[in-house]
């Protein structure tokens, strides 16, 4: 009878050591992947929304819309990013640079949950000759 | 019963660096692959930069697209911007991957690129560039620590 409540209590351990390290592991396999999914996806729209603001001058309503359409495409909440597009108004041939950061939450069960600042940003020419 | 008493924290310790180990090159090889998206992208918008001037003299007097005289500068310029970004993962600054990058223009076409071998039928820039970067987690787990990615983009204007 104590050789069995003993190997009870050796299961119970080693059961409390595979959840308590393998599942933080696991979670961190799965959670990275969706944060380098999402990286990605801003990095596409950030050179998308670069091009754009360079055919059309600069920032205005049109590339806003046209980030957040992109933005939720890609499965990102629009209102959690912040978009920087600067000069705001650009020459021909000037460089525009249009930055998306985003807040991104990790959260590894027994391990650590906290939040990351995924920015992406690209830079393309003027194309308008005002 | 006593054998068996220990043994699941022995496997645990002796499993531990390879499960860290996979971890870390899991997360390495997530971040190598955006970091081969953002170089890959820079290529793109670099030549796109590049390719959508053109020579305003020649269009006026001969009605054809000609690419600018300062193509391939241009390209270097904004090769270099886009990689700015990640600049702390680059083994070299920004500016000095964009002016070891091989960035050639091809006013006249048809023209076979020599390098690539691409045939190009209106006036392109290309950008074929070895940009080395950090791969610290790989180093952790007695992986190359540097990885080099190869980009290659051209551009046409029309």
């Amino acid at each position: 009878m104590i050789a069995l409540r003993d190997e009870r209590g050796l299961a119970t351990v080693e059961t409390t050591l595979m959840v308590v390290i393998l599942v933080p592991l696991l979670f961190g396999v799965i959670e990275f992947g969706w944060l380098f999914q999402r990286w990605l996806a801003a990095e596409t729209v950030a050179a998308h929304a670069a091009r754009f603001a360079g055919e059309i001058g600069g920032d205005d309503g049109s590339l806003r819309a046209y980030i957040a359409r992109e933005l939720t495409g890609v499965g990102i909440d629009p209102a959690r990013v912040e978009i920087e597009v600067t000069p705001q108004r650009v020459g021909w041939r000037e460089p525009v640079r249009v930055s998306v950061r985003s807040q991104e939450r990790i959260d590894l069960p027994f391990a650590l949950s906290t939040s990351v600042t995924l920015s992406a940003s690209a830079v393309a020419r003027g194309e308008i000759n005002r | 019963m006593s054998g068996q008493q220990g043994s699941a924290a022995i496997t645990v310790i002796v499993l531990m660096p390879l499960l860290i180990g996979i971890l870390a090159g899991v997360i390495e090889l997530g971040a190598l692959r955006v970091l081969a998206a953002r170089v890959s992208a820079a290529a793109d918008l670099a030549t796109l930069a590049a390719a959508d001037d053109q020579d305003a003299d020649a269009l006026l007097t001969t009605g054809k697209i000609r690419l600018p005289a300062n193509a391939v500068p241009v390209a270097r310029q904004f090769f270099a911007a886009n990689l700015e970004q990640v600049a702390p993962h680059l083994v070299r600054t920004p500016d000095a991957a964009a002016a070891e990058a091989d960035v050639a223009a091809f006013p006249d076409v048809p023209a076979i690129d020599p390098l690539t071998g691409w045939r190009y039928d209106h006036p392109t820039v290309r950008i074929a560039a070895s940009v080395p970067v950090r791969t610290p987690l790989f180093g952790a787990v007695l992986l190359p620590s540097v990885v080099t990615i190869n980009v290659r983009a051209a551009s046409a204007a029309r």
